[in-house]
């Protein structure tokens, strides 16, 4: 009891609410912008923590953590433009909804929706962390191989108009992500010897490109021909979703958020991976209306739930066995250690407090989504006011600054700018571009356990169907690719 | 039909390259990974290659004709959208020569032109706004090294961020 309300002492004063205020801020407004992820925005807030109590210092970067990972859904919706990597699968959804002029309703489908899963995620960080983390270590790479493969089921989805195309585009995004040096035996692949392609071809920039350069070209075209007066008219005001559609829809938050919370436990998974597998599972649904990627309400609650929910999970390895459960967290970590605390299973024991802390932390910063995602929100609602000449070069002026911004490089830019043209091209085609990310996201994993596990059983699959978990993980995959067709044929045989 | 069918064959030979680099990646000294380096390539890329033909059969039976505004230079849109790719190129090309800041703003006082915009006191306002805005923001504010540019451009970057 003593704990408990020293717990709620440390968080819920003046300070650290006024902290938790200003890293849900400076999170959303890093995610939403493209070029500034939220790791970065940790590492800028690093310096400032230096001379802060602990508990005040990671709540103020836990708090980042929440706003950055809800704050890239504001560009995907908006300009189609994933301000973050979680946000991908936000814009399959997301940008048809605001084209329908349902820009506010698909932005308060995503602030209700990551707080919702952050909530959750919570609640289980702090009744099971020490269970769930240990639970997560018997993950190893025949899982991680079957973890890949119902990543990859998103394309029975995403691809529904054409399911060859979708799987020659998930192919193309598999390759792509072969470029580079081969982590397992260290050969150079594809690389021709251009030192910039050694580390591979980064995802972001084939996003920005594929997404939101080959939308402006795409847009070039139309815009002319469009009345845009409903759009410029309006103003963008996120619309919140009021308790009974929350419940109607309640299976979709529960699904996304349970996913995101055992995708962010699972050690360095992420909520990239989540967001695309609750995506998947959600979109199995062939009867929905509308369609999936039509501007689906439920295309977006279940990435949105799952990667908020990832950053709860992420927090259960990170604390409990001092083995981070995503990139942030990763960073997160760091600053755990420079501030003098080691996370591990000593953490629970010395640092209660600490652990109760960022529980409330997670729980507050998911409550103070609405008051940034509004704020967020309405500075860029002014931007979808201009004249489409001006919205088109500011969309492409800030894609050249996310890809630059990467590692620097001027060849980000080269690749964001061809796969501008591969994305023009595969759209008129009625190829697959969700699925080429799909595949290049999802590419290392896949080939890396699936290498991996075979060194392991000496040359052998066999692992892959003699560990139980692996069989459950490999079983979901299959049925997750094979459902889709399953239906279709008990649709028929019930008919 | 003729231009997805011409589409279709470049990423054929795409994949075939792709394979036949994929053929000859060394074999690895682990007996192990039966798979080696090249295993996992060359997999994805006859499955492309084979999901290729089945749309390429497709196309040519259904006969479908597919608008590209983009490699039609007669019409508006086709050329709007064609000198944008290029005015694109442009911007990619100049930022590593003349920096972030110019590049940047003639960049966005060219793509809009080439889209059709008129409006030459918004355009300008817009376009020093926006610059500006981007070059405090990322470049000083969050220190993103925005690309400063060569010789005396890089050295007038260093005065701005």
């Amino acid at each position: 009891m003593d704990i408990i309300i020293q717990s709620l002492a440390a968080v819920y004063n003046p300070m650290t609410l006024l902290l938790v205020s200003i890293g849900v801020l400076f999170g959303m407004v890093c995610g939403a912008l493209p070029g500034l992820s939220t790791s970065m925005a940790i590492i800028l807030l690093l310096p400032f923590t230096y001379s802060m109590d602990p508990v005040m210092a990671i709540v103020l970067m836990v708090s980042c953590y929440v706003g950055g990972s809800s704050g890239g859904s504001i560009s995907s919706i908006l300009l189609k433009t994933p301000g973050t990597p979680e946000a991908v699968a936000t814009t399959f959804d997301g940008y048809p909804m605001a084209q329908k002029g349902k820009a506010g309703e698909a932005l308060g489908l995503a602030v209700t929706s990551s707080s919702f899963g952050t909530i959750f995620s919570a609640i289980v960080m702090l009744v099971a962390s020490p269970m769930l983390a240990q639970a997560a270590l018997s993950f190893q790479s025949a899982e991680y191989f079957g973890l890949g493969l119902i990543g990859l089921s998103c394309i029975t989805s995403i691809g529904a108009k054409n399911q060859v195309k979708a799987v020659v585009s998930v192919m193309i995004g598999l390759m792509v992500g072969t470029i580079g040096i081969d982590s397992i035996n260290g050969v150079e692949r594809f690389a021709f010897e251009q030192p910039s392609l050694l580390n591979g071809i980064n995802y972001i920039s084939v996003m920005i490109g594929a997404f939101a350069v080959a939308e402006v070209y795409k847009n070039i075209e139309e815009y002319r021909h469009v009345d845009t007066s409903l759009r410029t008219e309006q103003k963008v005001k996120i619309k919140l979703l009021k308790f009974s559609e929350m419940a109607k829809m309640w299976s979709s938050f529960i699904r996304g958020s349970v996913i995101g919370t055992i995708i962010g436990i699972i050690p360095a998974a992420g909520g990239s991976i989540a967001s695309l597998i609750a995506y998947g599972s959600e979109a199995q649904d062939e009867n929905a209306n509308p369609k999936f990627g039509e501007g689906n309400p439920r295309g977006i609650i279940a990435p949105e739930c799952s990667h908020n929910a990832a950053v709860g999970g992420s927090m259960v390895p990170t604390l409990t066995l001092g083995i981070p459960g995503s990139p942030v967290a990763a960073v997160i970590m760091a600053a755990f250690l420079i501030i003098g605390i080691t996370p591990g299973p000593m953490l629970l024991r010395e640092q209660p407090i600490m652990l109760n802390a960022i529980f409330l932390a997670l729980i507050t910063a998911a409550l103070l989504l609405f008051v940034g995602g509004r704020f967020v929100t309405s500075q860029f609602g002014h931007i979808l006011k201009l004249p489409y000449p001006l919205l088109g070069s500011l969309i492409v002026t800030l894609g050249v600054v996310g890809a630059y911004s990467l590692k620097n490089s001027f060849y980000d830019v080269l690749i964001m700018f061809t796969f501008g043209l591969v994305g023009y091209f595969f759209d008129k085609f009625k190829y697959s571009n969700a699925a080429v990310i799909l595949g290049l996201i999802l590419g290392e994993i896949i080939e890396n356990s699936l290498r991996k596990q075979i060194i392991i059983g000496d040359g052998s699959g066999m692992g892959f169907f003699t560990r139980p978990v692996s069989v459950l993980v490999l079983t979901v995959a299959a049925l997750t690719f094979l459902w889709p067709m399953m239906s279709k044929k008990l649709k028929k045989g019930k008919a | 039909m003729a231009i997805e069918i011409a589409f279709n064959i470049l990423i054929g030979l795409g994949v075939l390259f792709y394979l036949a680099q994929a053929i000859q990646l060394p074999a690895t000294d682990n007996p192990a990974d039966v798979l080696g380096a090249g295993g996992f390539p060359i997999v994805i890329g006859i499955i492309a290659l084979i999901g290729l033909a089945m749309i390429t059969i497709h196309t040519i039976k259904e006969k479908r004709k597919v608008d590209i505004p983009m490699l039609n230079l007669r019409s508006i849109d086709g050329r709007m959208v064609f000198i944008n790719v290029l005015v694109l190129a442009a911007y990619v090309g100049l930022l590593d020569v003349v920096g972030f800041v110019l590049a940047t703003f003639a960049y966005l006082v060219a793509a809009p032109l080439s889209m059709g915009y008129r409006k030459p006191v918004v355009l300008a306002v817009f376009s020093s706004i926006t610059t500006a805005v981007m070059t405090v923001v990322f470049g000083i504010v969050f220190y993103v090294p925005l690309p400063r540019g060569v010789e005396f451009f890089r050295d007038l970057s260093y005065l701005i961020y």
